[in-house]
């Protein structure tokens, strides 16, 4: 465990030493609450209530969506592999005491606890200056499931990618899976646009698929909303994790015994 | 005690054969062409522990497969090959804590970190006792003298110094095995010079057995005392390197630099390799150098010379061949 601890460290440290990415990361985190603030005002004007949610409650759901969304960097794992599987350099993964699945998530780890601070910092800032209104849960354990949700759902798209990412192994070429995997991700976590917008079918359906509890159901949890689904999609996310922890595994020894072209 | 073997291990690749032109594109849609390409053939060969073996062959030969045959990165097609008693392609964990490779061309440090950062970060990955990565980090830091580096950006460094952090990284864990594939590639002479005594030294001092692939001459000859040559996936000499070089490097490469514009005559048995206003490079038999070089300081202005060995390619052609046995 500590040699993934020492990774996800590595590559946090390595976004550090570029000043105008995290310069970046804090100009976005302020963009994203002055955006969502000056698009929601506007929308909200004359209406009490937009699909159930008041102006507290939806400015609150899209800061924390798209702070959450922000986090979510996975797809560099399938491009990276992608990348380095077709060039002959993933092999150095390959040959050292490490199971790639874990170092990749060691490294999305580390990306991301780099991003998280920073947008929490400047979250908490913006907020405290700007007197914003915001809605948070005040009930523990509903913000516990939803911390949790949050660590699992992008865990689970760490391994998604992961996946995408072996499979190069036996395509070579992914974008294709990569493009129907950003569509339907940015759909169904409700980035693109809340999922209380949506049919009531539609949303039963997506309950199955790991992409609900990704983005928009902790995001709803830590506003207070959706409370009675938290156990659910606790359990829903971690059988998906499960599953594609051992599908990976499985994967990757299958296909890179077959693979030829892992170069060195 | 052999610490690698292999027993008729073949490699054979399948690659995809597509005719030329859009339609050919069009018709690869529907139905393709595969064709079979052995890059390693019934391949034998045992390294005994300590040993510094050099593995030689021109481009294409088979020496990259084969590598990666021996470090687990390709299965074999088949044929039988243990390398420290494991199959290598299994990766196991504790095959894996007992070798390492460094690649020329390729890099296995971090270019964001320092060069401290990424010895701690492999500290870690290889579980190196506290007290065993201080002891060897200093060894080889003092033995490359780059104290000055610990604490640069891995990006800032330059070719030279990049490598001998690869090679620092590399044998932090004490490998048993150490598997280099072109580690001067592009390097300066002085650098060049610096990786061989490093290598000559961690293979003396501390019984690592070394595996070299390299296309530099001067890198085999100092540090190898046995070659392996290797020419279309088959092993075509295994024994002595200087007998294998004595017997089959039949020519020097000289290169003559003139002060200006000459017509220089060329003796019949110099083979012109190369010739502009004030350049020559010319392939000499070795016994007629010294005749061929004094012949040309006396009658021409020349303003530098270089000596190099002959080509590798033309080197494994000859034994190949079976010309000049």
């Amino acid at each position: 465990m500590k040699k993934y601890i020492e990774v996800a460290r590595a590559y946090m440290k390595a976004q550090l030493v570029w000043r105008l990415d995290t310069l970046v990361d804090v100009i976005l985190a302020v963009a994203k609450i002055l955006f969502a603030w000056i698009l929601w005002s506007i929308l909200f004007e004359g209406k009490e209530q937009i699909a159930g949610l008041g102006f507290q409650a939806m400015i609150s759901y899209y800061i924390v969506s798209s702070y959450l969304f922000q986090l979510e960097k996975s797809a560099e794992i399938s491009q990276q592999m992608a990348g380095m599987l077709r060039n002959g350099t993933f092999s150095k993964y390959m040959v050292i005491p490490v199971q790639t699945q874990g170092y990749f998530v060691a490294m999305e780890a580390g990306k991301i606890a780099f991003s998280a601070v920073i947008g929490f910092f400047v979250t908490f800032l913006w907020f405290y200056l700007f007197r914003i209104p915001f809605l948070f849960t005040t009930d523990r354990k509903i913000l516990l499931c939803g911390i949790i949700m949050v660590v699992l759902g992008l865990l689970f798209m760490a391994l998604l990618n992961y996946f995408l990412g072996i499979l190069t192994l036996k395509f070579e070429e992914i974008s294709t899976f990569l493009m129907i995997k950003d569509n339907l991700s940015a759909f169904v976590t409700g980035a693109v646009i809340p999922l209380v917008l949506l049919p009531e079918w539609l949303i039963a359906g997506v309950r199955f698929l790991p992409f609900y509890y990704v983005t928009y159901l902790p995001s709803m949890l830590l506003i207070g909303k959706c409370e009675d689904e938290a156990i659910t999609g606790l359990f829903v996310l971690s059988v998906w994790c499960i599953v594609f922890i051992v599908l990976n595994q499985a994967t990757y020894e299958h296909y890179r015994i077959k693979y030829d072209g892992a170069g060195i | 005690m052999k610490i690698i073997e292999t027993e008729n291990l073949t490699k054979k690749y399948k690659r995809y054969k597509k005719q030329e032109g859009l339609a050919g594109s069009i018709k690869g849609l529907f139905h393709r062409e595969y064709e079979e390409k052995i890059a390693v053939d019934a391949f034998n060969m045992n390294v005994n522990d300590g040993e510094f073996v050099g593995l030689i062959g021109p481009n294409g030969a088979g020496k990259t497969t084969l590598v990666k045959m021996l470090t687990g990165i390709i299965a074999p097609t088949s044929g039988r090959i243990q390398v420290m008693g494991f199959y290598p392609n299994k990766l196991e964990r504790a095959f894996k804590q007992q070798y390492a490779v460094v690649m020329g061309q390729k890099s296995q440090l971090f270019f964001e970190l320092t060069s401290e950062d990424t010895l701690r970060l492999f500290k870690e990955i290889y579980r190196i006792p506290e007290d065993e990565y201080r002891r060897n980090k200093n060894f080889f830091v003092d033995l490359f003298q780059v104290q000055e580096l610990m604490n640069v950006q891995v990006r800032t460094l330059s070719l030279g110094e990049r490598m001998k952090m690869e090679l620092i990284v590399a044998l932090l864990h004490n490998p048993k095995v150490l598997f280099l594939d072109e580690p001067t590639i592009g390097l300066d002479a002085v650098a060049s010079k610096q990786i061989r005594t490093f290598l000559k030294d961690v293979n003396e001092s501390r019984g690592t057995t070394i595996l070299l692939t390299s296309h530099y001459m001067e890198d085999i000859k100092v540090l190898c005392k046995r070659s392996i040559v290797v020419n279309h996936g088959r092993k075509i000499y295994d024994g002595d390197t200087n007998l294998l070089f004595g017997q089959y490097q039949k020519c020097k490469k000289i290169t003559i630099y003139f002060e200006h514009s000459v017509e220089p005559d060329v003796p019949d048995y110099c083979r012109v390799l190369e010739k502009t206003n004030d350049k020559l490079v010319l392939e000499i038999p070795k016994q007629n150098a010294e005749k061929v070089l004094e012949s040309y300081i006396g009658h021409y202005p020349i303003r530098d010379i270089g000596i190099d060995e002959e080509e590798i390619g033309s080197v494994v052609e000859r034994i190949y061949k079976g010309v000049g046995i």
